[in-house]
């Protein structure tokens, strides 16, 4: 049994042997091409020059990818008539200048006798390339990448070969992608690159037939990418200026019209192909446009709710005006970078699941801090909201200096690799992850919120301290513990949302101060001091109030960033003129003061 | 009951008359003793919202100090740095500034980050005719005798960035995107003089600002998407402090990378990388006087003896912390300053300044000179590409130096501009 395993084992190192012996040989052959190939980079005439940058694109070598990044950057010379790679010139005790050798495709040193291989720089002839040349390299790496074994490679370089000015040598390749690869989006990509290509051959005028048929072709593919180019088309058919908003702003029915008045809608005028492809993708966009508004509105005010959930059992329910909740977030942040720093993860090495304990730990620490603050601090001034208004603002910025103290200003958690990118989920509809990731968690802290208040014996005390102070007390429960705990577990809401934050936001030690405490208060505020359910519908609302108005355009006016939240304050302002309890009434013990 | 007080306050007066009188000893023995030394005043936010940023010139300068002690100090004294704590507020610059000034006795003041501060100081050094030296690259219009501009002007990083992105890139489409301040705004200006000279269209230019701290920018990066969909678009970036890191993550989130859109950033450094999550940088361009990465021996010991300092004097950071453009250029600030002392043979404002003009000197970055007849550096213009690792790889570096131009050509056409402010008190 033993015998015949070790042969086995045997064979099988050996079938991998001549696998590794057969593809070492292959490949030295091609390096034999490609290496001739590169010498003729340095020929005299430009244009063999410029043959030899795109039949090295074309070998499909991907290690060419770093040589012709080193190609643009001036690294490769001839040295004895071989390609030689230098990226850094040494100097020797009488400052002669000496260039260490590598081989420009493996990138490993040329070795003589165990060391590597350093020459005189008169030794060597440089490959310079001009400017039109370091171009034509730049496009050369992306027609390399098309025949990469990664679909994000090829992805890229389908997109590349089809925007401007285009990368022709590249059509044979994207047809093969656009029929055979196996990823829809590269397939996609591929055929709109090719559409683009031909769309703007000069050979033909904008009115030819097979033009018009690429035009009506990228219409039915709702191509972005196309729309710039097609109106700068029907620009030159026309003769007109008509710009962006003058597109948007023209009906629909226009366009039938001019079909029907024409008679058979087969006979299409080459301006009604335009339009009626530009019209397609203009509606497409419009609807991710609509559509990207509505999630983003969501995202936002899934974080705006997590940032004031805390706020509303603190503020809301206990009354106390917490100035130190944006800290408390803070604390949060920083506990998940203690995680990942404990964990180990960097991009390089990632330990993705420092992520999910990081979780419970942010909980734990805001919430320990919490608790201390309300035994040091708060407990002192129930009766007393300005005085608790100070303290707590003290107390905020004691932590934001010992953070400091202790971590200086930069720090950077590392998002964990799950959480990177997006996922698409319509054509040029992409939810990012971190994203989607926090307005799952805000569903699930709202929930447990929810069944913590209502479903547990805590929570019937908790709402019944809230009420009526008094009244629970000679019914006996124990209000000072309760307050701890109401507290704590705030604090703690408040340090889940930090954590949620490091996704998509930097981490500072003034965090709390200048992103988190006034749009707390808002959301708290706006949605009816006392109630939860507010919290929600006015942390949504701002959200998508805030990403309606700021793409807004009025004319030729963007309504932007810093608009948008000038108009918000003012419909806030004026929301709560007309309703100064918010959205829902409050209850607790605010209401009865 | 006149009386009475009178003779108390003159009791209280002679019971503490031998405390008065060992104080004065004690200050003026202390005085004595100063001597020997001179004071020179720092003058960065520790505390606030660009203590992120300030904390790291101090830090840089202090080091300076100690460098120069260690070899026999300035004209054979010591220094004696005094460091003071504006807090990122700008009207407290202008008190600490006068305090250093008239209190102090600082014989120059290293400090600054922001322009609003500078322009917060800048009265009170030219009333009292006293000197700063500047370390950031600031957007220009200004020219004081009482400031030494050692950061960059307009077109020593501007310009270069936005024609790389032409000539090499051949971009053919902008988005400038900044922080709703001074330097933005005037950036952008000259980069839309600039575009607009090399005949780039209107519709092809897109301007917009975000406040400070703003948090939220999956809208802009959609717009930005959108701008950019014909692939030929890129984003000048003047966006500055913690807004960086939500606006790179967004941006890579959404989908987009270097090669779809590449960002030109002119307020990104080394020491903002750090607090960055930085997959999500790779491939995109900043544009700077010096990088940590530049290769040479000077500099590789510059970058060491950094990390040690730090880490010798307990920093937070430590061994990780490192350098970049406006660290360099407060590190060498100091030495100019020496320099130009020890060629004029005195500490005096005025004699200083002259030596300073044309002064050439051996920078961490290489040989560098302050200008002939302005108060401005002479600088090489390097793009770097972010690397995984948090550093840059320098794709392009200008021939030589560049000559500074506070007033831009693009925005002064006709050649006119404003005299120098400030200098010796006319009598």
């Amino acid at each position: 049994m033993l015998k015949r395993g070790v042969l086995y084992r045997t064979g099988i190192i050996l079938l991998l042997q001549a696998i590794w012996l057969f593809c070492a040989l292959s490949a030295r052959a091609d390096d034999a091409v490609v290496r001739a190939d590169i010498l003729r980079l340095a020929h005299d005439d430009p244009a063999v020059r410029r043959e030899a940058v795109m039949a090295l694109a074309k070998t499909g070598d991907q290690r060419l990818e770093d040589f012709l990044e080193s190609y643009r950057m001036g690294s490769i010379y001839i040295w004895k008539g071989r390609p030689v790679l230098c990226e850094r010139t040494i100097m020797d005790e009488e400052m002669n200048e000496l260039a260490p050798l590598s081989d420009p495709l493996t990138r490993r040193p040329l070795m003589n006798n165990g060391r590597q291989v350093v020459v005189p720089v008169a030794e060597l002839t440089g490959i310079s390339p001009t400017r039109r040349e370091r171009r034509l390299a730049g496009r050369a790496k992306f027609l390399l990448r098309l025949s990469s074994p990664d679909a994000a490679m090829r992805l890229s370089g389908a997109k590349k070969a089809g925007d401007p000015p285009g990368i022709v040598e590249a059509v044979e390749l994207l047809r093969e992608l656009s029929e055979n690869d196996p990823d829809r989006k590269v397939r996609y990509t591929a055929r709109e690159s090719l559409l683009l290509l031909r769309l703007n051959e000069r050979t033909a005028g904008p009115e030819a037939e097979d033009r018009l048929a690429v035009v009506r072709e990228l219409g039915e593919m709702k191509s972005m990418r196309a729309l710039p180019r097609l109106r700068e088309l029907l620009r030159e058919i026309t003769g007109k200026d008509h710009g962006a908003e003058g597109f948007a702003a023209r009906p629909l029915r226009t366009a039938r019209g001019l079909v029907r008045s024409h008679g058979a809608p087969a006979a299409d005028s080459a301006e009604q192909v335009y339009r009626r492809a530009i019209r397609q993708i203009e509606i497409h966009q419009g609807f991710v446009d609509y559509f990207g508004s509505i999630f983003q509105g969501f995202s936002l005010g899934s974080i705006l709710i997590l940032m004031a959930l805390g706020l509303a059992i603190t503020f809301g329910l206990m009354g106390v005006i917490n100035m130190a909740h944006g800290e408390l977030m803070m604390i949060g942040a920083y506990t998940t970078f203690e995680i990942q720093r404990l964990a180990g993860h960097t991009p390089d090495n990632p330990s993705d699941w420092y992520y999910m304990l990081a979780l419970p730990a942010a909980f734990l620490s805001s919430a320990l801090v919490g608790y201390l603050i309300e035994v040091l601090v708060v407990r002192h001034l129930y009766r007393r909201p300005v005085e608790s208004l100070l303290a707590t603002w003290g107390v905020g910025l004691i932590l934001i200096q010992l953070v400091r103290l202790r971590y200086g200003d930069n720090i950077g958690v590392n998002a964990p690799s799950w959480a990177r990118g997006g996922i698409e989920v319509m054509q040029d509809i992409v939810l990012p992850y971190g994203r989607c990731f926090i307005i799952v968690l805000c569903a699930f802290c709202v929930l447990l919120i929810y069944y913590l208040m209502k479903r547990t014996g805590l929570g019937l005390r908790m709402r019944a301290t809230m009420q009526n102070r008094d009244m629970a007390a000679s019914l006996g429960v124990n209000t000072g513990r309760v307050d701890r705990y109401t507290f704590a577990f705030g604090s703690g809401i408040a340090g889940i949302a930090g954590y949620a934050w490091t996704l998509i936001g930097g981490v500072t030690p003034d965090m709390g101060q200048t992103n988190f405490i006034v749009d707390s208060f808002l959301v708290v505020v706006t949605g009816g001091v006392g109630e939860l359910l507010g919290v929600i519908f006015s942390g949504l609302g701002i959200g998508v109030l805030t990403k309606v108005l700021e793409p807004a355009t009025i004319g030729s006016f963007t309504v932007g960033a810093i608009w948008a939240k000038v108009l918000l304050l003012l419909v806030i302002v004026t929301f709560i003129q007309f309703k100064p309890a918010g959205l829902f009434a409050p209850r607790g013990r605010l209401a009865d003061e | 009951m006149f009386k009475t007080e009178r003779s108390s306050v003159v009791k209280a007066v002679t019971r503490l008359l031998p405390v008065i009188a060992l104080s004065l000893a004690l200050v003026f023995a202390g005085r004595a003793n100063a001597a020997e030394k001179v004071k020179i005043g720092v003058l960065h936010s520790l505390s606030g919202t660009m203590a992120i940023s300030e904390t790291s010139l101090r830090d840089v300068v202090l080091m300076a100090v100690e460098e120069i002690n260690a070899s026999g100090g300035v004209l054979g004294r010591q220094i004696e740095p005094v460091v003071v704590d504006p807090a990122s507020n700008w009207p407290l610059f202008a008190e600490k500034a006068k305090e250093l000034i008239t209190k102090e006795k600082v014989a120059v003041t290293f400090g600054c980050w922001t322009s609003v501060s500078r322009k917060s100081v800048l009265p009170v050094f030219e009333q009292y005719n006293a000197l700063l030296f500047y370390p950031v690259q600031y957007e220009g219009e200004e020219q004081s005798l009482n400031v030494f501009y050692t950061g960059a002007t307009p077109n020593q990083q501007l310009i270069p960035a936005a024609k790389y992105m032409m000539d090499e890139l051949g971009m053919k489409k902008f988005y400038l995107l900044g922080t709703d301040y001074v330097f933005p705004r005037t950036a952008n200006k000259v980069l839309k003089a600039y575009l607009k000279s090399r005949g780039v269209p209107d519709e092809n230019i897109i301007e917009e600002y975000t406040p400070f701290h703003h948090q939220d920018y999956q809208t802009i990066v959609a717009r930005i998407k959108k701008f950019g969909a014909s692939g030929d678009a890129c984003v000048l970036s003047t966006i500055n402090g913690d807004s960086n890191v939500p606006f790179y993550k967004e941006f890579a989130n959404q989908g987009l990378t270097a090669d779809d859109i590449p960002i030109m950033a002119f307020s990104v450094a080394e020491d903002e990388l750090r607090a960055m999550d930085v997959p999500p940088l790779v491939g995109h361009l900043a544009a700077w006087n010096y990088f940590q990465s530049i290769d040479t021996p000077e500099n590789r010991k510059f970058v060491k003896n950094f990390k040690e300092y730090c880490k010798r004097n307990n920093l937070p950071g430590g061994y990780n912390r490192v350098t970049d453009d406006p660290i360099e250029a407060a590190y060498f600030g100091v030495y100019v300053w020496k320099a130009a002392v020890e060629k004029a043979g005195s500490f005096d404002v005025d004699k200083v300044r002259q030596a300073v003009y044309g002064l050439e000197f051996d920078a961490p970055g290489g040989r560098k000179k302050m200008h002939e007849n302005n108060q401005h550096t002479l600088k090489p213009v390097y793009i770097g590409e972010i690397m995984k690792n948090g550093q840059f790889r320098i794709i392009y570096k200008t021939k030589g130096l560049v000559s500074p131009e506070p007033y831009s050509r693009y925005l002064h056409p006709d050649g006119n501009i404003p005299a120098p402010t400030g200098g010796p008190k006319k009598k």
